[in-house]
C-alpha cells in the first residue's frame, strides 16, 4: 500500500506544483484534475489495504464531483475569454483596484 | 506484478510532470489522458476493475473531450503564450517540494490500523466486482447517490448559464 501511497503523493504534487506556477487557465484546471486523480489513488490504495468498498464507492462520487465541475469550469473559461479576449489567470484581477 | 507497478508509476509520474511542464496546451491535454490511463492501471492491479472502466469512460473519454473542445472553441494558438515570472516559479516549486517531502514523512513514519473489512481480493472476486459496487451504492449510500444526480442537474444549469452570451 505504501508504495501505492507514495505515487500518489509524488502526483499531487506534481498537480500543487501546475496550480501554483502556471499562468494558462486550462492547464490550471488540468492540473486540479491531476490532484484529484492523486486523492482517487489514495482512496483505493487504502480501502485495498483495509479490506473495505467505502473507499471505491468514494471514489466513484469523487468522480461525479469532478465531472460537474469540470462543466461549470469550462463555462466559466469560455466567459472569461469572452470577457478578456485571453486565459491569463493575471488578468482575472478586477477586485484589486 | 510488481514490473507493472513500477512501468505504471514510471508512466503516471512522467507523464504528470509533462501536463506541468509543456507549453501548448493541447499536448498537455493528450499527456493527460496518458496519465489516466496509467492510473486505470493501477486500479486494475489493486483488483478494481470496475474503477479502472469507469476511469477510462468518465476522465480519460467524457472530460478530456470537453477540455479538448474548450481548447479548439479558444483557438489557443493564436494567443500568445504568457512567460510564467522566475519568482513565481520558485515559490511553486518550494511550496509543492515541502508538501511532497511532507506527505512521504508522514506515510513513511505513520502506523496503517489492521485490516478490519471483510472484502478481501477472494471474496470480492467470488461476487463480482461490479456486483459488490452496486449493491453498496443502492443500498447503503442510496442517499449520497440521489444528491449525486440533483448535483449533476444543478450542473448543467450552471454551464448552460456561464456559456450563455450575457449573464
Amino acid at each position: 500500500m505504501n508504495n501505492y501511497l507514495i505515487v500518489a503523493g509524488i502526483i499531487f504534487c506534481i498537480g500543487a506544483l501546475g496550480v501554483l506556477m502556471r499562468k494558462n487557465l486550462i492547464i490550471v484546471f488540468m492540473s486540479l484534475e491531476l490532484m484529484f486523480n492523486a486523492a482517487n489513488l489514495g482512496f483505493v490504495a487504502v480501502s485495498d489495504r483495509l479490506n473495505l468498498i467505502s473507499g471505491d464507492i468514494f471514489v466513484i462520487f469523487v468522480m461525479v464531483v469532478a465531472a460537474a465541475e469540470a462543466a461549470v469550469a469550462l463555462g466559466i473559461i469560455v466567459a472569461f475569454y469572452r470577457e478578456k479576449g485571453t486565459i491569463d489567470i493575471d488578468k482575472a484581477n478586477e477586485l484589486k483596484n | 506484478m510488481e514490473a507493472l507497478f513500477y512501468v505504471f508509476s514510471f508512466i503516471a509520474i512522467f507523464s504528470a510532470l509533462m501536463v506541468v511542464t509543456m507549453r501548448n496546451p493541447l499536448t498537455s491535454a493528450l499527456y493527460l489522458v496518458l496519465c489516466f490511463f496509467a492510473l486505470a492501471g493501477f486500479y486494475v492491479l489493486l483488483d478494481m476493475q470496475f474503477l479502472a472502466v469507469m476511469q477510462i469512460l468518465v476522465y480519460a473519454g467524457a472530460i478530456m473531450v470537453l477540455v479538448v473542445l474548450v481548447i479548439m472553441l479558444l483557438n489557443i494558438s493564436k494567443i500568445k503564450s504568457v512567460k510564467t515570472d522566475l519568482h513565481q516559479k520558485i515559490i511553486g516549486i518550494a511550496i509543492s517540494l515541502v508538501l511532497l517531502v511532507e506527505i512521504i514523512f508522514y506515510i513513511a513514519y505513520g502506523t496503517t490500523k489492521k485490516p478490519t473489512g471483510i472484502f478481501t481480493h477472494s471474496v470480492i472476486d467470488k461476487i463480482g466486482n461490479t456486483r459488490v459496487v452496486g449493491e453498496f451504492l443502492f443500498t447503503k449510500y442510496m442517499l449520497s447517490f440521489e444528491i449525486a444526480s440533483i448535483l449533476l442537474f444543478v450542473a448543467i444549469i450552471g454551464a448552460y448559464l456561464f456559456a450563455k452570451k450575457k449573464f
